[in-house]
């Protein structure tokens, strides 16, 4: 019996040995289609699909063609470019989260650069040199504040108690 | 005479029969180039790596690329996808290796294992030539 397993030339193990062949020449090849497959980023998640099935393939092959050594050559090369094609489809996988992951954050720096731009615009309107005319009735006011926001408050300040600056002019007709 | 040996050598050498099913797979890609047209834009491969980020990958437009290549609009192709000439040139000439490789198998029984060599250390310097571009963006990204 141990010799029957043993001799390739027997022919329960011819059978074997050509089906093991078979498994071989389609796990490799199924395995080359894979790996340049994952290569490519657009279609590299798909080739999780066919790395497995030549990984099942040479695992089959490697399985029914134990004892005959001169067939294995396929089946390993198919399974190592199989595990090696199907890691690398694996890891687009992360890829594709750490694109993700990045397109999350630049929304929020474009956020903050519009927020900075438009403080750094209300702080240049706020310290604007800036003329204002208040009309009540008949009653005419032309602020004309030396400049800057706190300069316009003390002129209105001054103006709601009745007192005024030197640099305003209050005019009525 | 001769007809018949080579009939059962092409069915039982491994080597042919790997060469005649990658040959096969880069007919229907070049096919596929040639099918759907870049005006119809009706590729039926979306870009997965989009679809979940939102972000275009070194590959977008590699379809549409091709169709071009096809067609002789190179400079079109190169605003598609700049890579896309490289990795149409490596099928294509790999198409023309697959065939020409089996045919000096048959021809040359006595340099067999240098030729099968010579076919597989250049395909992979092919390979790494044309695909250089996605290789490194997947490293960076890692």
């Amino acid at each position: 019996m141990e010799d029957q397993n043993q001799n390739p030339e027997m022919p329960g193990n011819q059978e074997r040995g050509s089906s093991g062949q078979s498994l071989g020449v389609a796990s490799l090849i199924t395995a080359i289609i894979t790996f340049v497959l994952a290569v490519i980023p657009c279609v590299g998640l798909m080739a999780v699909i066919p790395g497995i099935i030549t990984i099942v393939l040479a695992s089959v092959g490697l399985s029914r063609s134990s004892g005959n050594d001169s067939r294995r050559g396929l089946l390993v090369a198919g399974l190592v470019i199989g595990i090696v094609a199907t890691l690398i489809s694996i890891s687009q996988i992360y890829v594709a989260g750490e694109i993700f992951r990045k397109s999350g954050k630049w929304p929020t720096k474009i956020e903050k650069m519009v927020d900075e731009i438009q403080k750094e615009i209300d702080k240049a309107i706020e310290e604007a040199s800036v003329d204002i005319r208040i009309e009540n009735g008949d009653n005419n006011a032309d602020i004309s504040p030396a400049s800057g926001k706190t300069a316009r408050e003390r002129t209105l300040e001054e103006l709601e108690t009745g007192k005024s600056s030197l640099s305003d002019t209050l005019s009525s007709p | 005479m001769e007809a018949e040996p080579r009939e059962k050598a092409v069915q039982t050498e491994p080597y042919l029969v790997i060469n005649m099913a990658l040959a096969l797979v880069i007919a229907l890609i070049l096919l596929y180039s040639l099918v759907f047209s870049p005006a119809g834009d009706n590729y039926p491969i979306p870009c997965i790596h989009e679809k979940i980020s939102g972000e275009k990958c070194p590959s977008c437009g590699i379809s549409h690329s091709f169709s071009l290549i096809a067609r002789g609009r190179i400079n079109e192709a190169y605003s598609w996808n700049s890579r896309g000439m490289s990795v149409f040139i490596f099928f294509a000439a790999q198409l023309i290796l697959r065939i020409s490789f089996s045919r000096s198998y048959l021809k040359n029984p006595d340099s067999r294992r240098e030729l099968v060599l010579t076919d597989i250390t250049g395909s992979i310097l092919m390979f790494l030539t044309a695909f250089m571009p996605f290789i490194v963006f997947l490293v960076r990204m890692l």
